[in-house]
């Protein structure tokens, strides 16, 4: 099998800043490194089955890292360094995107206010798990709650320095 | 903004995150190669473009990722319905 090293990410490829911005009310930081997989299927039981854990099943819920995105597809934000089993053979795909995006971390009492700077969603009414795709402006992001006042925002790579500069000018 | 009910989200979402794909229900050539070039021209470039009632394509690109079918009045730019794609037209 061919081997892919993994591209290793680092703020200052994207010219962001490594520091936290730090607002009145708002913090806006870098995540985690993740494992990040794109899941599809059209059976989410045969998915279920290759990779040992249940799957988020309606659209916009999540389950213990997964984000359910559609209906046939489902993203995942594990550990760095979470090998998945590829299921070759079976109908399902299972792709490594770590690099393809990064995420934001959003978090304070404006946390829903920065985010609907830019975000037509009614966030503020997200019960906390909640994680969809949709646009900021017009960049594609997804977003997820993942406390009262705290947002993980999944953003491509090359419009990560947008984004950033975008809610660093809403904070 | 204008909010679109999409089928598969089972919610209103922003206009902003869908796309439109032209107009809906265009059967295949069942049988192409039999196909004449009136009929290929049929089928590739004639559109309806009806004042009122039309039944058009959707994606909620930012959203789900799905393609679906609306009817939309090309006047008040309303949705009267939307339903998930390979229901009939309603
Ligand atoms: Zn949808």
């Amino acid at each position: 099998m061919l081997e892919i090293a993994p591209m290793k990410l680092s703020a200052a490829d994207l010219a962001l800043p490594a520091e936290a911005l730090v607002a009145d009310g708002v913090q806006l930081a870098l995540a985690d490194d993740y494992a990040r997989f794109s899941l599809r299927a059209r059976d989410a039981a045969i998915l279920e089955g290759l990779l040992g854990r249940k799957l988020p099943a309606k659209i916009g819920e999540t389950l213990d890292g997964v984000a359910c995105l559609g209906p046939d597809e489902w993203l995942a934000l594990l550990p760095a360094g979470t090998a998945l089993p590829l299921g070759e053979g079976l109908p399902v795909s299972v792709t490594d995107i770590s690099s393809r995006a990064l995420g934001f971390v959003v978090e304070g009492p404006r946390a829903v206010e920065l985010i609907t700077s830019g975000c037509p969603l009614d966030v503020a009414k997200f019960p906390i798990g909640r994680g969809t795709r949709t646009v900021f402006e017009t960049v594609e992001i997804v977003v997820w709650r993942t406390a009262e006042a705290r947002f993980h925002i999944e953003v491509w790579r090359s419009f990560a320095p947008w984004l950033w500069h975008a809610l660093a000018a809403a904070a | 903004m204008l909010l679109i009910h999409c089928p598969y989200c089972e919610e209103d979402r922003p206009e902003v995150e869908f796309a439109n794909g032209g107009q809906a229900h265009i059967a295949r050539p069942a049988d192409p190669s039999a196909y004449s070039d009136p009929q290929w021209e049929e089928f590739l470039y004639i559109r309806r473009n009806p004042r009122g009632r039309h039944h058009e394509r959707w994606r909620h690109v930012h959203g789900c990722g799905r393609f679906f079918n609306a009817v939309r009045d090309t006047v008040s730019d309303r949705f009267e319905t939307t339903y998930k794609a390979g229901e009939p037209a309603r």
